[in-house]
């Protein structure tokens, strides 16, 4: 019988409508919304990416190699497998022009095409003339960003290696361009043919060729993978197929969105906060009902029932507000967004995420209201009857902490399933919790020391300042949740801001004065000496740094395939740049077994770097396989060496004896560090005495990782900003619900007394110290946050960053501030005899 | 000789209702003299409060004056109001009207500070001793009993020490026992600092305790009785 009546019961004071329910709906709906159309978003570019595999590959299938051309025996399997096939090939190089005795030059990358090219796809150029005919002879196409700043236009000719060719139109649109993954330089397209004789694809020299197949409808991709695999993986083959085009956009998109899921859960958090006070404030004007009722005869079951009823029910009308929000927005700001997008996106309405959206606000809306639901089993009918109103005991029974535990760890796990990074999602909320929890103690020592400072001697006489203090540290005030929930949403911001300014710091600021200038790549051997001989007489050098360079792919570690024994590790992922020497490189720590003699013959032998070989469970002993120009070479790990990457010197994860590599062809690599005054001298010698070698400017590199850090940084920052518009709204909800009492409270004050400047200072005092404890708090909390994601994340150093935490506090007083006074008007404007009289 | 502190000169007062504008006071003059007791009796709705509020420029009259202190409070703004009963003005309710973010002392200490004693703090824990409330000071209105909340009340309406002391049926939250305290303590304090005072009550014996009775019905002085009647 308890449902329904508690059913009936629930109806009747549904009838009072939404009055005070407001704040709920809006910080449910707000958090749904957001994690919705972050969803919808990254279903829409995954199944873009999906569908439009073939085109973003350049072909349904594509083998790649290093160093190389596909030998017979693969070109023999690609013509039996596919209906065509299309070879690239990929490397970077410098574009040099000569105007007016000025010479120009510009870091590229380089597509060598062949006549299939695109299999998939169009290729969009401006002017619009068709690739065949700009491409054809020693035609070449680039991207814009590289001709406006080389200043070339159509029928201008320009330089690569030894080779001169004549830029014809700009690239407008790469169809394969997203395939390709992160370059350093602006693309540019040649015929492959045109490029023999330039010097730029020497044996040795740093390149990739790419065949993409088309294939018959009818194959089997899987199928054909695992036969390349078995044929050609241990020749340093590497397969990729339409299933995932694009498969580092791909991960980069599931891990930014299941990231900017993680901050909207974060908001989720903050709205919680405010939900709970809605429902505990509703609550408790409800004390007198739940009495009557209980007088009435109803147990406390069918007044729990009632109540879950009730807010279950608001809480569906939010979560269904959020919902259609958050299919809604993506499709109305379509446009905007594929604009903003490399790949393709067609936004729709998503089922999965909205689901997945559902999901987190039931969850959270239970997890934030079982608490001051479960209160309602303390109200007791003599509330009535004596003024016991409101005294009811803060701890809820066990069974409903025992409840609200586990579905704070039900929300915890599914958004560990659902992001796809289960360990960033854990310590995400472990974060939000210990923030939670330093906001509760804050807020708890805040109303101690706000109570104690208004005894103080010292505020005697500041009676603005003492009724603030009072009120900040009495009881039944906003205190806890506006520092929950403005501080959490402060502390998201904040962390962000530290993080953010630490990042940019190392890559703009730390790394450029311990970089070297310019990395030399594809040092012929025959042209180190001249180089070392250009850079050694040159006072703006201070220090150069040279060494063999290989590109290898591991293969194999003790017979098993690496894949088997490292999983999806970076190291055995892609080709990694492989090394030899004969005495350890200066600076090296060799901090596990022995490195080789320097005379010393014998069968290849390794010194892999530390960290990485830890991570892939290296030992030493273990005969690792490398392939090299298709060559397998089985070398024995007899040393781990420490191999510091963070300094964008020289670092190669696998180094071997020079006998094992030595008779292979290779290039150099050279580091340079040079005054910048230096720098232009020095490339436009290596580069006019070397046309075939490539300097790769450190200071562009670091600017381009900086513009992609700007956008992340910007997307990140939306997500925090939507957790602080919530934390917003629970601000304007607490001084909403506050309103009453503000306007009660100034008339007691008016009639003993204070004019209605006292008043307005009063009530401004009292946000401005909230919003700046709630701002405090979260410059530690986000300094901790910070600092952690620093240290264990990015391995790098923190250094605390002043601005954006003074700019949060700062903000935090003001918003609280703002909201405040805009709840003050009516108080200040009430005559104390209506108000008092209408509480009598 | 008498000498009027508290003055109303054909005072009406109007208030907007649902159903149009109600009238609640008609053309009410009545003198208080300084050091009297008034008592303000009628049945419910009759307007003691409303005539009460007027007094201490917590309502305005929609005509008429009212003349305190030989100052026009119906020319005042509100600041000017709220600064003239800091300094001549105390109002006891019946609900208590504590402020409950505060512990009994803040809130006797309050209008004391806005007064700008500067031992605002030293005087209100004097003036809670003397109501019976020493251990309790700093306690918060909700640990409060109500009898123990108006005695915070009159406290605080008391140590600004005022010329007017304004109260609206103080007992009317009170079983008999607590009333009766409160009302011993309410003379008491007049007594000690000659204070002037305005009772609305309800209770014949408490009225009795006045020097004068004002009796109103439907918004107009009905009767006077006392042993001082006024000029």
């Amino acid at each position: 019988m308890t449902l329904p009546v508690a059913a009936r019961i629930a109806r009747r004071e549904l009838r009072g409508g939404l009055r005070g329910f407001y704040v709920f709906l809006a910080c449910l709906a707000l958090g749904v919304a957001a994690i919705a159309a972050v969803g919808s978003v990254r279903e829409s570019i995954t199944a873009g990416l999906q569908r439009e595999g073939a085109v973003l590959l350049g072909g349904n299938a594509e083998m790649s190699f290093t160093y190389r051309y596909a030998e017979d025996a693969e070109r023999a399997w690609m013509a039996r497998t596919a209906e065509t096939v299309s070879e690239i090939v990929d490397f970077r190089s410098m574009v040099v022009v000569d105007r007016d005795g000025v010479t120009e030059r510009g870091l590229t990358q380089v597509k060598g095409v062949d006549g299939a090219y695109p299999l998939f796809g169009q290729v969009e150029l401006d002017p619009a003339v068709p690739l065949a005919d700009a491409l054809a002879g020693n035609g070449a196409v680039m991207e814009r960003v590289l001709a406006d700043r080389l200043g070339l236009r159509p029928g201008d000719t320009f330089r690569l290696g030894t080779g001169t060719y004549e830029f014809r139109a700009v690239l407008t649109r790469e169809p394969d361009g997203a395939g390709d993954g992160f370059g350093l330089g602006p693309r540019l397209i040649v015929r492959t043919q045109a490029l023999q004789g330039s010097g730029l694809l020497e044996p040795g020299t740093l390149f990739e060729t790419k065949y993409r197949l088309a294939l018959p409808p009818v194959a089997d991709l899987p199928a054909l993978e695992a036969e390349a695999e078995d044929r050609f993986a241990d020749n340093g083959m590497r397969w990729r197929d339409a299933r995932n085009g694009a498969p580092g956009m791909t991960r980069f998109v599931e891990r930014l969105g299941s990231f900017l899921v993680l901050v909207g859960l974060a908001g989720l958090a903050v709205g919680g906060v405010g939900v709970s006070a809605a429902v505990r404030a509703y609550l408790e004007g409800k004390t007198a009902v739940i009495a009557t009722l209980k007088t009435l005869g109803a147990e406390s079951r069918t007044i729990l029932a009632a109540y879950l009823i009730q807010i279950g029910a608001l809480a569906a009308l939010g979560i269904v507000i959020g919902l259609v929000l958050g299919a809604l927005l993506p499709l109305a700001f379509a446009p905007l967004i594929q604009a903003q997008l490399p790949v393709p996106a067609e936004i729709g309405i998503a089922p999965g995420p909205l689901a997945e959206a559902a999901l987190y606000g039931v969850l959270t809306a239970l997890v934030f209201t079982l608490w001051p639901l479960a209160r309602t089993e303390e109200v007791r009918a003599g509330a009535l009857f004596r003024d016991a109103v409101g005294r009811t005991r803060v701890w809820p029974r066990p069974r409903y902490l025992v409840a609200i535990l586990a579905l704070a760890g039900a929300l915890i796990g599914v958004a560990a399933w659902f992001s796809g990074v289960p360990a960033l999602a854990l310590w995400s909320a472990f974060g939000i919790l210990a923030a939670l929890g330093v906001l509760v103690l804050a807020a708890v020592a805040l109303r101690w020391g706000a109570r104690r400072a208004a005894r103080a001697r010292i505020v005697r006489g500041r009676t603005a300042l003492r009724l603030a203090l009072g009120a900040v540290g009495g009881p039944a005030g906003e205190t806890t949740s506006v520092v929950l929930s403005l501080g959490l949403g402060l502390s998201i911001l904040a962390a962000v801001g530290q993080i953010d300014a630490n990042l940019r710091s190392a890559i703009s600021q730390e790394l450029p004065e311990i970089a070297p200038s310019y990395y030399i790549v594809d040092i012929q051997p025959n042209q180190l000496d001249g180089v070392l001989d250009r850079l050694q007489g040159d006072a703006g050098v201070s220090k150069v740094q040279t060494a063999p360079m290989l590109r290898g792919i591991i293969t194999r570690i003790n017979g098993q395939p690496a894949r088997e024994v490292a999983g999806d590790h970076w190291v055995v992922t892609g080709d990694r740049g492989v090394t030899y020497a004969a005495t350890p490189p200066e600076g090296t720590i060799v901090n596990g077994g022995e490195w080789w003699p320097a005379d010393y013959d014998g069968p290849p032998v390794m010194s892999f770097s530390d960290e990485e070989a830890e991570e892939i469970g290296l030992k030493l002993g273990d005969d690792v396989t490398v392939n090299i120009l298709g060559r397998d070479i089985t070398a024995k790990v007899t040393s781990f060496r420490d191999v510091d990457f963070s300094t964008a010197g020289i670092g190669f994860v696998i180094a071997m004896n020079p006998g094992a590599l030595q008779g292979a062809p290779h290039t150099h690599i050279a580091t340079i560090y040079a005054e910048p005054q230096a720098e232009a001298a020095i490339l436009r010698d290596l580069a006019s005495a070397y046309p075939n070698i490539t300097a790769i400017r450190v200071r562009d590199a670091i600017d381009r990782v900086a513009e992609v850090l700007d956008g992340l940084a910007a997307a990140i920052a939306y997500g925090a900003a939507a957790t602080l518009v919530t934390g917003l709204i629970v601000l304007i909800g607490a001084a909403a619900a506050g309103e009453r009492a503000r306007v009660f409270e100034a008339a007691v004050l008016k009639t003993v007394g204070a004019v209605r400047g006292q008043v307005l200072a009063y009530f401004a005092l009292r946000s401005a110290l909230l919003g700046a404890a709630a701002g405090s708090v979260a410059i530690v909390a986000g300094g901790v946050a910070g600092w952690a994601v620093m240290e264990f994340v990015m391995m790098g150093g923190y250094a605390f960053e002043p601005v954006s935490a003074l700019a949060i506090v700062l903000g935090g007083a003001l918003a609280t501030l703002a909201a405040g006074l805009g709840f003050a008007w009516r108080p200040l404007a009430a005559r104390p005899a209506r108000v008092l009289r209408a509480r009598e | 000789m008498t000498d009027p502190i508290l003055s109303l000169d054909d005072v009406t007062l109007t208030l907007a209702g649902n159903a149009g504008p109600v009238e609640i006071l008609h053309g009410i003059s009545l003198a208080v003299n300084r050091g009297e007791t008034l008592g303000l009796i009628g049945p419910s709705g009759s307007g003691k409060s409303s005539l009460l509020m007027l007094m201490g420029g917590l309502e305005r009259a929609t005509g008429g004056s009212v003349t305190a202190l030989g100052h026009d409070l119906t020319a005042m703004n509100e600041d000017q109001l709220a600064r003239f009963r800091r300094q001549h003005m105390g109002v006891v309710f019946q609900s208590f009207h504590l402020i409950p973010t505060m512990t009994a002392l803040e809130n006797v200490a309050t209008p004391l500070e806005l007064a700008g004693h500067r031992d605002a703090f030293d005087r209100a824990e004097e003036e809670l001793r003397a109501v019976g409330l020493g251990a309790r000071i700093d306690h918060y209105p909700s640990q409060m009993s109500g009898g123990e909340q108006q005695r915070v009340a009159l406290a605080r309406a008391a140590a600004p020490r005022p010329h007017i002391l304004l109260a609206d049926e103080p007992t009317g939250n009170l079983d008999g026992a607590n009333g009766a305290a409160i009302m011993d303590l309410l003379f008491g304090l007049r007594d000690r600092h000659g204070a002037t005072l305005v009772l609305v009550t309800h209770a014949a014996d408490l009225a009795a305790r006045c020097d004068r009775v004002v009796r109103l019905a439907d918004g107009r002085v009905a009767a006077q009785e006392g042993r001082r009647a006024a000029e």
